[in-house]
């Protein structure tokens, strides 16, 4: 794993900071959900306080609530916003609930609902009668039988009155009363301040009635009558005697209510029985969030907070449920996070009791939508996010960047470090980065320093041969001036024989010794040599013929270009040169063979080969023939090769700027040494 | 040996190797000559305001001076501007037998020659002294055009201008210039000096000389070489007869 994908991982580990930043918004999240819980629950609490100063205004009626009882026919009045048209539809009501069923023991359906404007009391009723019974003309309601809707109203006091509602045709119709004559005969008469309308259906009809709100007391009795059979729904008077207790919504309420509160938030003033009495706001507060709807999905989709552990508010049109009510109705403040039953949209409700005269009387209750706080979430989190996931590509993309620097200095250093040592022993001694304060730069000086003390080494190893020829001279004089005069005393043959053997001892110990010394002496001699301009061509070519001369058992084969070939150098090193790789070809060429100069000129150099035939160059051997000292192949004479003879080619090859390579003949048959030197 | 004199020659040898010094001593001591031998610089040099020897063999590397011999032979030249100076050292490199040659040494001579072979060095450096010394009796003359080498004295004149060769030079130019045309190799020019040096060394020593006739005259090119045997000494066509 290279170290620029290590630091890559490394670099995704700041991942974290997103997800940290997640965290935090969830936390915040929940603190504001906190401080919104707990802000609400005052408001609530500031509502309920001052509503239960003025509880006329909220209540009805001064005293105490009844239960709500739907068998007994009570009837939640929901407020209408507008006047209905009388037409047998309720479409016009703005009521989202069903009518209730009226209580039945036949089998009957029939089903009431009331609303009222601040002048009429609505009613409508639906009865399930597939078959309709029209109202005889001359009718006497105690003895015949027809379709009818019975209502007793309570008026003011104990007074009661009845009507009903049956028509001919369908229609808009006025209710009916039965009065008592003097002869104490019932008569029909109409009450045209009670108006309704009569629409037939398939199912069965409808009633939608209008009764001034004069003619309403606290209680009335509705029952639904079957023309045929004894079918019927509802309540009487004279069944139940309580009758149905209608309650009202409270007016001025509403518009009290709005006084307290502000966009976004709804707030619903219920009594005991947990029926609305006013309410005023809306939930749907503009948000400026509503645009982000896209880009949230995907992140909320990590970090969105469980919500269907909340419990679901229903929300009924009369009537509201749910903890906080009934905590609130038990005479204890409660706020709650709840999920709406119809949208699935989190909602922050609190209820607050309204208490009066040490009794629960109703309650506040607020709503707010949690959108406004999620949107604020949203943002928030939108931007951390957003924010730390570029902090985050940024620290990748530096990190990678770094590393691949990293990397690459490392790189240079390898290849320096590669390449320190020669194929020819040469150490370079400078590596890159050595400047730079880093631990790289640490390495760079460490393999600088390590390459010092090789390169002392070595380069006592190469002096070694000089200093050990220089120390061993002196004993070896004496030695051999020892000899000179014990030579000089006048020996016997015998004894003779003996020095003559000394004598040759050291005359060989001698070679060694100036062949170990030759390496130095020819150094500090080709430092000195001098520079003038000559011809390369009759160089060669007049050492080729002493050559011939002094090698007469080889042949030397020459092959010159046409024209002189000038060079600046010095004449006497290159003699030397070609000494040296004739030599060594002399040596490695066998009885007949071909030993080939050539000289010709190449791409701005003038290039020497000498080329023999013989035994090819063992392949361990390449690069390592220029060495100084380098013990050499064994050639056919016995002498000792010191390799000394290639060692001054490569120096002088140098001090020309040119090189030396040795090579086998592609055909194997020899060896083939190439010297190139520029032209200038 | 071809010197007379009433007296023994004093040949002071200053060499900080006791047995090498001794063996010297030994080997020119039966040679004829009478022998004081040092240690150091400081011995020799206070012998020698005492008494300058005939003739000095120093040692460059004298006990703790590296290059003990250098001031030796400088001091020495202070006192005599005649005295023989030959300096035998275990070093070869070409510096410091260029270094000593222009401190006024007479020769320089590596450890690796025998002592036969110093001995005649000691033996012609003497003979040249005394011919100097004597009124010249044309003994060994070799005559090239402007070159006269003077076997006796050791002497070498060019255009009648006496050339500073050290003893290993002369011989060097007297090999060369006595067959002229004859290519002479680098074992021939050792061995007419006498001195075993490497190919190097010869070819610094012919550069030297080369030096010192041109420092006379410019246009000298007698000396030349033949690349990859040797060298050859050109006699000019329109001066000069056997």
């Amino acid at each position: 794993m290279s170290i620029r994908l290590q630091l890559l991982v490394v670099a995704l580990t700041t991942l974290v900071l997103p997800w940290a930043g997640c965290q935090y918004a969830r936390e915040l999240e929940t603190a504001l959900r906190d401080s919104q819980e707990k802000s609400l629950l005052a408001t609530a609490g500031t509502i309920a306080n001052a509503l239960s100063a003025q509880p006329q205004r909220v209540f009805r009626d001064s005293g105490d609530t009844q239960g709500f009882t739907a068998s007994r026919g009570d009837l939640y009045v929901y407020p209408l916003r507008t006047q209905p048209l009388l037409d047998g539809y309720r479409d016009d009501w703005g009521v989202a609930a069903d009518p209730a069923a009226l209580p039945t023991s036949s089998g009957y359906g029939a089903r009431v609902q009331a609303g009222s404007t601040e002048r009429y009391l609505y009613l409508y009723i639906e009865v399930d009668d597939s078959h309709f019974d029209a109202e005889p003309a001359d009718v006497h309601p105690e003895r015949d039988r027809f379709d009818r809707v019975d209502l007793t109203l309570q008026q003011s006091g104990a007074l009661q009155e009845s009507y009903f509602f049956a028509t001919v045709a369908p229609g808009l119709i006025a209710a009916q009363s039965v009065v008592t004559g003097d002869q104490r005969q019932h008569r029909v008469i109409e009450e045209p301040r009670i108006q309704a309308y009569w629409l037939q259906t398939s199912a069965g009809y409808r009633v939608e009635a209008r009764i001034p709100l004069s003619f309403v007391g606290p209680h009335l009795w509705i029952e639904a009558i079957d023309g045929r059979g004894a079918r019927r729904a509802g309540v009487t008077a004279a069944g139940l005697p309580e009758g149905g207790r209608l309650f009202f919504a409270t007016a001025g309420l509403d518009d009290l209510l709005s006084t307290f509160i502000r966009d976004g938030t709804r707030v619903t003033v219920i009594d005991a029985n947990a029926l609305k009495l006013g309410a005023a706001g809306n939930l749907s507060a503009a948000t400026a969030g509503e645009t982000e709807e896209e880009a949230q999905s995907w992140y909320r989709r990590f970090m969105s907070v469980d919500t269907s552990s909340f419990p679901l508010q229903s929300s009924a049109p009369d009537r509201l449920g749910g903890n906080s009510v009934t905590a609130a109705l038990a005479g204890q403040s409660h706020a709650e996070w709840v999920r709406s039953a119809a949208d699935q949209e989190l909602r922050l409700t609190a209820a607050a009791p309204i208490t009066i005269d040490g009794r629960t009387r109703g309650a506040v209750f607020l709503e707010q939508a949690a959108d406004q706080l999620l949107g604020l979430r949203d943002r928030a989190v939108t931007r951390l996010f957003n924010l730390t996931l570029l902090a985050t590509a940024a620290a990748v993309i530096v990190m990678f960047c770094f590393a691949t620097w990293i990397s690459l200095r490392l790189g240079r250093l390898r290849n320096a470090a590669d390449s320190a040592v020669g194929s020819d022993g040469t150490i370079r001694l400078d590596m890159p980065e050595s400047a730079s304060a880093d631990e790289i730069g640490a390495l760079s000086r460490g393999f600088e320093r390590l390459l010092a003390r090789l390169n002392e080494h070595t380069l006592y190893l190469r002096t070694l041969g000089g200093k050990l020829s220089h120390e061993l001279r002196t004993p070896l004089t004496i030695v051999r001036s020892s000899l000179d005069n014990l030579e000089s005393e006048g020996l016997r043959d015998d004894q003779r024989r003996y020095v003559t053997r000394a004598r040759e001892g050291t005359q060989r110990l001698q070679s060694i010794l100036s062949a170990l010394g030759a390496a130095a002496r020819v150094e500090e001699s080709i430092k000195q040599a001098e520079r003038v301009n000559f011809d390369l061509r009759e160089l060669v070519s007049s050492a080729i013929a002493a050559y011939r001369d002094g090698f007469p058992q080889a042949r030397i084969d020459l092959e010159l270009p046409p024209d002189p070939c000038f060079i600046r150098g010095a004449p006497d090193l290159l003699v030397q040169l070609l000494d040296k790789l004739i030599e060594n070809a002399v040596d490695f060429c066998p009885a007949g063979g071909l030993i080939t100069v050539r000289l010709e000129r190449a791409m701005g150099n003038y290039v020497l080969q000498v080329q023999n035939d013989g035994p090819p160059i063992p392949q361990a051997l390449h690069g390592r023939l220029f060495e100084s000292l380098f013990e050499q192949r064994q050639g056919r004479d016995d002498k000792p090769h010191f390799g000394l003879g290639l060692y001054i080619v490569r120096l002088v090859a140098e001090f020309h700027d040119g090189t030396a390579v040795a090579a086998n003949r592609s055909d194997g048959g020899g060896a083939i040494f190439t010297i190139t030197l520029p032209l200038i | 040996m071809g010197y007379d004199s009433a007296m023994k020659k004093l040949i002071a040898i200053v060499e900080d190797e006791p047995a090498l010094r001794e063996n010297y001593a030994a080997a020119l001591a039966r040679h004829g000559y009478s022998i004081k031998t040092y240690g150091n610089r400081a011995t020799a040099m206070q012998a020698f305001h005492i008494h300058l020897p005939d003739l000095a063999i120093i040692d460059i590397s004298l006990e703790d001076e590296a290059e003990g011999g250098f001031d030796l032979c400088r001091d020495l030249r202070a006192l005599s501007a005649e005295l023989p100076i030959i300096f035998l050292t275990a070093r070869d490199s070409e510096l410091d037998a260029v270094s000593g040659l222009r401190l006024g040494a007479d020769d320089f001579l590596t450890k690796d020659v025998s002592l036969p072979h110093l001995a005649a060095r000691v033996a012609a450096l003497f003979r040249r002294i005394d011919a100097l010394r004597r009124p010249g009796n044309a003994a060994e003359i070799v005559r090239r055009g402007a070159l006269i080498i003077d076997g006796d004295r050791l002497q070498t004149t060019w255009n009648g201008t006496p050339v500073t060769l050290s003893l290993t030079e002369f011989w060097i130019v007297h090999a060369l210039a006595r067959n002229p045309g004859h290519v002479k190799n680098r074992q021939q020019l050792m061995d007419a000096a006498n001195v075993v040096l490497d190919d190097n060394t010869i070819t610094s020593h012919i550069k030297r000389m080369r030096r010192k006739f041109q420092q006379i005259d410019p246009a000298f090119d007698a000396i030349q070489t033949v690349y990859g045997m040797g060298y050859r000494w050109v006699e000019e066509p329109q001066t000069g007869s056997r």
